[in-house]
C-alpha cells in the first residue's frame, strides 16, 4: 500500500492538501501515517507565535517625526490633472526644460562678445538629456567608488551615503524615463540597474555592518555596475563635447 | 465618526502629507507585531515599520481606494522584510537573535539529548531551551520560507493570501510552508523523544494519489 507523502501530511495539517478525501480515507485506515501525522502535528503545536514586545509609549510619535522629513511632497493639483501615467512624461519634460535652461545660460553670448554668424540654435533633446545623464552618471560612480573603497572593520555609519543615493536615486528615475524617450534604451537600462542598487543603498539601515556592505558591493560587483557606469559616462561625456557623435546609442558595446 | 483609511489617503494624494501621520498612528503596531514575528528583533523591526511607511507613502498613487489599507500596507511590510531577510541572510546566521542550533540531527546527538534522567520530551519541548532550539531551527530558514511559515503558521493567513502577498503561485507558496516545516522537522525532532520519525528514508517516495 502506497503511504502518504511527507508533503501531503504537513500540508493536510493546515488543510492545504489537495485531494483531502483521499488523505482522510488513508489516515483512517493505515496506522503508521496516523502515528507520523500525529507526530507533525505535534511538533506544530509546539511553535508557538514569537512573544512579540509592545512598543514603547511614543512608538506613533517617533515613527512619525522619524518619518515626516523623508516624506516627499505630493504632487497635489498637477497629480490629480495628469495622473499616474502621464507624471514620467511630465517629469521628463521637466528635466528637459531644466537642462535646456542650463546650456542656454552657458552658450548665452556675453555683452562684448563677438557673435559668430550661426544657425539657428536647435537643441537636440537627446543631447540635452546627454548633458544632465552625464552629471548623474559621474555622481553616481563617485559614490560607487566610495562604498567600493570604504574601509570597515566594524559597524559603519552609512547615512551620508544613503542621503547621497536618495538624492540620485530621486534624478535617476527621471534620466531613466528621459533617456528612454529621447530614444537610447541602453543608457535606460543601465540607469535602471544603477536605480536598483542606489535603492538597496538608500533603504538599507543607516548602521551598516561590514556584512552588509559586502553584500552591496557584492551587488555593485555582480552587475559589473561600476565599469558600465565609467564607460557610459565616459562615452556621454565625448558625445556632449562633440555633438556630431550624438546620434545612436551611446553604450552599443555594453 | 472615524475618517476612512482611504479618505486619508485622498487628502495625501491631495497634498497634505501631514495627514499621513494618521495612517502611521492607525497601523504602526499592527505592523510592528507583524514585522517583529519574522525578524525576531526590535531594532530592526522599528526601522523596517518606518521603511514600510516610507514605501507605502511613495506607492500611494498606486493604492486602489477601495481596497483595505491595512491588508495593502500588510503585503508591503512583508515584501520589505523579505528583502531585508534576504539582504542579511548571510549576516542573520551569526548575529541574529535566532542563534543555530548547537546539535543538528544526528541518530547520536539523538542518544545523547535524551538521557532517561532528564525530563520527559513534553516537558523539555515546553522548556526555555526548546524555545531557543525553535528559535534556532526558524534562522536555519530561508527569508521565502520563514515568511510563508509565520504568515500560515503564526497568523494563519491562507496560501492564497501568502500567494497573492508573496507574488507566488499557490504550488510555490505550499512549497515554501512544506520545505519550511521540513526543516523545522530535521531540526526538532531529535529532541522529540522516542516517538520521533522512523520514516525518513521513506520520505519523498511514493504518495498516495
Amino acid at each position: 500500500m502506497n503511504h502518504l507523502s511527507e508533503e501531503q501530511i504537513v500540508l493536510h495539517y493546515y488543510g492545504d492538501a489537495e485531494e483531502a478525501s483521499e488523505v482522510e480515507r488513508h489516515l483512517a485506515v493505515c496506522a503508521e501515517c496516523r502515528a507520523e501525522f500525529a507526530r507533525v502535528q505535534s511538533m506544530l503545536q509546539r511553535i508557538e507565535p514569537l512573544e512579540v514586545p509592545e512598543p514603547a509609549l511614543g512608538f506613533e510619535e517617533k515613527t512619525w517625526l522619524n518619518l515626516r522629513d523623508r516624506l516627499p511632497e505630493k504632487g497635489g493639483f498637477l497629480q490629480r490633472l495628469f495622473g499616474q501615467q502621464q507624471k514620467w512624461a511630465l517629469a521628463g519634460a521637466m528635466a528637459l526644460l531644466l537642462v535646456g535652461a542650463f546650456l542656454a545660460g552657458r552658450f548665452w553670448p556675453r555683452p562684448g562678445q563677438q557673435i559668430a554668424q550661426q544657425p539657428p540654435a536647435q537643441v537636440n533633446p537627446q543631447r540635452v538629456v546627454l548633458v544632465a545623464v552625464g552629471d548623474h552618471l559621474e555622481r553616481s560612480q563617485m559614490l560607487l567608488v566610495e562604498i567600493m573603497n570604504t574601509d570597515a572593520k566594524g559597524p559603519i555609519n552609512f547615512s551620508n551615503e544613503q542621503a547621497e543615493a536618495r538624492e540620485l536615486l530621486d534624478s535617476n528615475h527621471l534620466y531613466r524615463v528621459s533617456s528612454q524617450q529621447a530614444g537610447d534604451p541602453q543608457v535606460a537600462h543601465l540607469l535602471d540597474q544603477l536605480g536598483r542598487v542606489l535603492a538597496e543603498i538608500a533603504n538599507g539601515p543607516a548602521e551598516v555592518s561590514p556584512e552588509d556592505l559586502q553584500q552591496v558591493r557584492h551587488t555593485i560587483q555582480s552587475e559589473g555596475l561600476l565599469f558600465k557606469v565609467r564607460v557610459v559616462g565616459s562615452e556621454v561625456n565625448s558625445k556632449v563635447r562633440r555633438p556630431e557623435l550624438s546620434g545612436g546609442s551611446v553604450n552599443q558595446r555594453l | 465618526m472615524e475618517v476612512t483609511d482611504a479618505a486619508v489617503v485622498a487628502q495625501v494624494l491631495a497634498g497634505d502629507r501631514d495627514a499621513f501621520r494618521v495612517l502611521v498612528d492607525r497601523h504602526s503596531r499592527s505592523i510592528f507585531r507583524v514585522i517583529y514575528r519574522m525578524t525576531g528583533n526590535q531594532q530592526d523591526t522599528e526601522e523596517l515599520v518606518q521603511e514600510t511607511f516610507l514605501r507605502a507613502y511613495k506607492s500611494l498613487e498606486r493604492f486602489e481606494l477601495r481596497a483595505n489599507f491595512s491588508t495593502w500596507l500588510y503585503r508591503i511590510a512583508v515584501n520589505r522584510t523579505l528583502d531585508f531577510l534576504s539582504a542579511r541572510k548571510t549576516h542573520m546566521q551569526t548575529k541574529d537573535t535566532y542563534q543555530i542550533v548547537d546539535q543538528p540531527y544526528s541518530e547520536e546527538s539523538n542518544q545523547v539529548q535524551l538521557p532517561t534522567s532528564t525530563p520527559g520530551p513534553d516537558r523539555l519541548l515546553l522548556s526555555s531551551e526548546m524555545k531557543q532550539k525553535i528559535a534556532g531551527a526558524l534562522g536555519l530558514l530561508t527569508p521565502a520560507e520563514r515568511v510563508a511559515f509565520t504568515m500560515r503558521h503564526m497568523e494563519g493567513r491562507s496560501i492564497e493570501e501568502i500567494s497573492q502577498t508573496l507574488n507566488l503561485k499557490a504550488s510555490a507558496a505550499k512549497n515554501s510552508v512544506f520545505r519550511a516545516v521540513q526543516k523545522l522537522r530535521q531540526q526538532l525532532e531529535p529532541y522529540a523523544g522516542p516517538g520521533s520519525s522512523t520514516r525518513g528514508a521513506r520520505w519523498g517516495g511514493s504518495a498516495v494519489k
